[in-house]
């Protein structure tokens, strides 16, 4: 706020209070007023005019100022509701009344939203555990008339769970509160898990699992992670060429971290694509091909999810050569004291 | 044979559960009724019990609890909540082992056996099985006869292991893979073949030929 515009926006009064003076100085004219009197008045008047003016402007722009500045440094501009200074002026006086009430009202809106949001993970979570039952339930029946059709059908219920567990996850992963709990873990207890869970489709697909140095300790949440390791496992499946298929899975420990690799021989990604590959919906051209169908959800949550918990999540890949995915687990000195 | 109850509220999934178990060699047992399921529990006198968080009047973790107040039975919390933490509540209520639903069928039965095993007294006795024409030592990983013993390396153990429970029986490459999976030993077809030929060579070394016998197409029979 400059003084001049200021005074621009106050040019009325400055032109009124110049009409009035000429008036007053045509009127001392006629009057043959002496020339001392002539120049005081108008002088005078002009002066303290200013003067007032000049107080004014300060007073709005030390609020004004004051205010730009908070807002500027504020992380979340909606708090500054919260540190508006009362002004002693009327309009900076409605000013603050109007920030405060919509502040006040977006936050009551917000919070309605919060709520439907936290109601449908909610309903999410107990709706994911209700259907985990008579899925059981069929595995068993599987499990007890083990035949070719049997066998087929448990296939496709296999898929049905993952993409149950996708759901789960997503709800979770798009709540504000904590959901997760950080804990000492093996993380060969992790990747075995991981493996156990795709055992049947690994072992359909022929792949060789290889894995060496995994017998490290990290700080994480088991069951976040292992559908981490879990989703990347899958893609591993879903893109690998037609033989002589390879998943490498090793550890490597650094001095402030831990770093997971996942490597396979499978079709690999095209260079365009790599940086993309974690954008939601995103498929690219792999997604695409020979009726894979993907959502381009598990990467996109996985992300997420590293995000959350404060892990890394990265990925190099060359087309036709193979896909390594690599999760760096931040190593604590601090934290690893034993 | 060994008792299980299965407490589960699901009428279903308990039926399943209990066809499954006798499938499996132990005697399943279940209560329908939960209105007074501590003491339902308690008289059945089970040697395991398969319980469930989400049940009628009482939930499992405080069933868990006073149960563990009165005994030292063995359970596995088998519940389709799936988060750390819940994990750990029960645990901390007295629970062996903690399992989600959708199961993996073979692991559950590997951790009903390990607890059974482990809470047998007589448990060193266990980890020799005499199979008539040698003795398989599982916690040493060697096979003794008579004078002779030979090491075994620790996936050659598992497929030992795994045809002497299945003794008689033709066991197919599948099977023992599926198997070896289930205990965390993620070997490939050719490496099955390696270990077979190696584990072969070493019951020859002490006088075991031809022990294990091929069944062209189907896969080996331990005589």
């Amino acid at each position: 706020m400059r003084f001049r515009d200021f005074l621009k926006e106050n040019l009325i009064t400055l032109i009124l209070l110049i009409i009035v003076l000429i008036t007053i100085e045509i009127l001392l004219m006629i009057y043959s007023f002496n020339i001392l009197i002539k120049i005081y008045i108008p002088v005078s008047i002009l002066l303290i005019y200013f003067i007032g003016i000049y107080i004014i402007y300060y007073k709005k722009k030390s609020f004004y100022n004051n205010l730009l500045n908070i807002l500027d440094d504020l992380d979340q501009k909606y708090l500054i509701t919260e540190l508006i200074n009362t002004p002693d002026f009327i309009e900076g006086k409605i000013l603050k009344n109007i920030v405060e009430d919509t502040g006040k009202s977006m936050l009551e809106n917000v919070n309605k939203y919060k709520y439907i949001q936290e109601d449908y993970k909610e309903y999410i979570e107990l709706w994911i555990h209700e259907i985990k039952i008579p899925i059981a339930t069929s595995k068993m029946i599987i499990e007890n008339n083990k035949t070719e059709v049997t066998e087929s059908i448990n296939e496709e219920i296999n898929k049905i769970e993952n993409y149950i567990e996708q759901a789960l996850f997503y709800a979770r992963s798009n709540t504000v509160e904590k959901d997760y709990y950080i804990k000492k873990v093996n993380l060969k207890e992790i990747i075995n898990n991981s493996i156990l869970k795709n055992k049947d489709s690994l072992l359909q697909n022929k792949i060789n699992i290889n894995l060496h140095d995994i017998e490290t300790k990290v700080y994480t949440d088991s069951k976040w992670c292992t559908f981490i390791v879990n989703q990347i496992i899958q893609n591993s499946i879903k893109y690998s060429k037609e033989d002589n298929k390879k998943i490498e899975i090793y550890a490597i420990e650094k001095k402030e971290k831990v770093v997971l690799y996942i490597k396979d021989n499978g079709i690999g990604i095209k260079k365009g694509e790599i940086t993309r590959v974690f954008e939601k919906g995103f498929t690219g051209e792999n997604g695409r091909l020979n009726g894979r169908k993907s959502t381009g959800i598990g990467l996109y949550l996985c992300k997420k999810l590293c995000n959350r918990l404060g892990i890394g999540l990265e990925l190099n890949s060359e087309k036709n050569i193979g896909t390594e995915v690599r999760i760096i687990f931040p190593r604590n000195s601090f934290i690893d004291i034993k | 044979m060994k008792k299980i109850l299965i407490v589960e509220d699901d009428q279903k999934l308990r039926n399943e559960l209990k066809i499954f178990l006798e499938k499996n060699g132990y005697e399943a047992l279940t209560i329908e009724k939960f209105d007074n399921s501590i003491q339902d529990i308690l008289d059945k006198k089970a040697d395991l019990i398969l319980l469930d968080i989400n049940l009628p009047y009482l939930d499992g973790e405080y069933i868990c609890k006073e149960i563990r107040k009165i005994s030292d039975v063995p359970i596995i919390i088998v519940t389709s909540r799936d988060n750390e933490l819940d994990e750990l509540i029960s645990l901390n209520n007295g629970a062996d082992q903690y399992v989600t639903k959708p199961y993996n069928i073979q692991i559950l039965l590997a951790k009903i056996a390990g607890l059974l095993k482990r809470s047998e007294s007589t448990a060193t006795n266990q980890n020799k099985i005499n199979c008539k024409d040698f003795i398989l030592n599982i916690s040493k990983s060697i096979i003794e006869k008579e004078e002779k013993q030979i090491e075994l390396t620790k996936n050659e153990l598992k497929i030992l292991h795994f045809l002497v429970l299945k003794k008689g029986q033709i066991v197919s490459r599948d099977e023992i893979i599926n198997y070896l999976w289930d205990s965390e030993s993620f070997i490939d077809d050719n490496t099955l073949t390696v270990n077979m030929t190696r584990l072969r060579n070493k019951l020859e070394e002490i006088g075991l030929k031809n022990i294990i016998e091929t069944k062209r197409g189907q896969g080996y029979i331990l005589k």
